[in-house]
């Protein structure tokens, strides 16, 4: 009888020590995963950052020379008042791009879905958000240019479901058009495990096809703002004591 | 009599203590890198972070000129230069080039941690804010007519991404870490219901750290990267 108890004694003793250090290690392992530290990714991620770094800081490079090269034409003709008016529409052509006013055209690709494929209207957001991340410049989904306070949704009525780009119906067959480099824009939908491989398990299989000169359409109007409005920093920023500095954004 | 038990706790003992010694001993190696795989990471997590670096500098130098060249507009305001010129301030204000500031929300979410320490052998990936998570929630934040939205003081623009590499999240292409903040501008009380019924209660539904608050100012900071455009041009015959 005594026996028998001192042997259950030695085996929970085990049992909580073998527990006591799947436990530790465990938690050692997960504390690191979770750590988040570069190292641990997979070396064609890290090559696939050092890549777009690259091409960003390709970018940034053009866009200093470029606001460089504005500024001085600024000081050089600064009594030339047709010079400064051809330069201020320069500057607009840019901005006018990415807010949708005005009509886009260039090469691109575009994603066609009929309607006989199951589609929801997070299909749209992710394929959207993925046609810029491989670099698109513009994007439309049939008549409706797609913007930064671009809403997509979707609407449902007695008898159907629609999904909505800024408020508007998308009729069949949806086309999704990206102006922007066609074979950088395709790779960026096809990579294995991608969102089109993804689709493919819900049976849709949209049709991509480059195009040489795609035309996207414009917004009507540059959006209301009915809250924001334009933020002047404070005068405290150039008075030299920075004892409470603004709570700007970190 | 309590020798013949003092013996096998000794035992275990020293076998546990084997085992985590040994534990502790891989993951140090993987620290300081014994393995040639860790240790191309290494010199590629340098090269990104390089990267980042003059990248960083890049753009505060792009924020610099842009202000100056911001100043120097506001100078010459006669006649037809004025009115192209209001209208250049409502466009890159459109754009999301400017600063802006207004009512709106902050919200803040976070991976699931303290969940995680609780159950250490779930995935480690279900208790990760992925950027799928980011991205409805800002999906969300535009269906209730945001006017201006910010990732960790990254301000969105049209052709901003999200998108992850491995477990790292990108926007704009720069590294974000968590915990992660969205700021919004917009009516207060529509942002906060949308995501309230949305991403951010299936996000508390597990246990994930999340925080909404409405505020009477929140700032948004302008956009601070290129606007290259080599393949759009604007289609002149509509």
């Amino acid at each position: 009888m005594q026996k028998v108890t001192k042997y259950k004694w030695q085996v929970s003793l085990t049992v909580v020590f073998v527990v006591l250090g799947i436990f530790l290690s465990l938690q050692y392992q997960a504390q690191n995963r979770i750590a988040n530290d570069l190292t641990y990714e997979r070396t064609e991620n890290l090559i696939a950052m050092v890549r777009s770094l690259s091409e960003k800081r390709q970018e940034l490079a053009f866009e200093i020379y470029d606001l460089n090269s504005k500024m001085s034409t600024l000081i050089e003709n600064k009594n030339d008042e047709k010079k400064l008016i051809a330069d201020i529409e320069a500057e607009a052509k840019k901005y006018d791009i990415v807010t949708g006013i005005t009509a886009v055209k260039g090469r691109g690709l575009t994603v066609t879905f009929e309607k006989s494929m199951p589609i929801l209207y997070i299909d749209i957001i992710n394929i959207i958000n993925e046609l810029w991340a491989a670099g698109a410049e513009a994007i439309a989904v049939n008549d409706q240019r797609v913007t930064g306070s671009s809403s997509i949704f979707y609407v449902e009525d007695e008898s159907s479901m629609f999904i909505t780009v800024n408020n508007h119906k998308l009729d069949f067959p949806v086309i999704i058009s990206a102006i922007g480099d066609p074979n950088n824009l395709e790779k960026g939908l096809t990579l294995p495990g991608g969102i089109i491989d993804n689709l493919a398990l819900f049976k849709t299989f949209p049709q991509l096809s480059k195009s040489d000169s795609l035309t996207l359409p414009k917004i009507s109007a540059l959006p209301n703002y009915y809250f924001l409005y334009e933020y002047k920093a404070p005068p405290e920023i150039t008075t030299p004591t920075p004892a409470i500095t603004e709570k700007t954004v970190p | 009599m309590r020798k013949t038990w003092l013996v096998p706790v000794t035992i275990v003992c020293i076998f546990s203590g084997f085992f985590l010694a040994m534990q502790l001993k891989v993951m140090a190696n993987n620290n300081t890198l014994v393995n040639p795989l860790s240790q191309k990471n290494t010199n590629l997590v340098m090269i990104i972070k390089d990267l980042e670096k003059e990248i960083k500098d890049q753009e505060d130098q792009i924020e610099k000129v842009r202000n100056t060249i911001d100043d120097m507009q506001k100078q010459d305001v006669t006649g037809n230069l004025q009115e192209l010129q209001e209208q250049l301030k409502e466009s890159k204000i459109a754009a999301g080039l400017t600063t802006v500031a207004g009512k709106g929300i902050i919200i803040t979410v976070d991976d699931n941690i303290e969940g995680f320490k609780v159950n250490s052998q779930s995935d480690p990936n279900k208790s990760l804010i992925h950027y799928e998570h980011l991205l409805n929630i800002v999906s969300e934040l535009k269906i209730g007519s945001a006017e201006a939205i910010s990732i960790n003081g990254l301000r969105l623009i049209t052709s901003s991404e999200i998108r992850c590499v491995g477990n790292t999240i990108l926007i704009n292409t720069t590294r974000i870490a968590p915990p992660f903040e969205i700021r919004a501008i917009g009516s207060p009380k529509l942002l906060a219901e949308i995501s309230l019924n949305g991403e951010l209660e299936i996000l508390k539904a597990s246990n994930y750290p999340v925080s909404l608050k409405e505020q009477e100012e929140v700032i948004i900071p302008a956009y601070k990267g290129s606007l290259q455009f080599s393949y759009a041009k604007i289609d002149k015959g509509e």
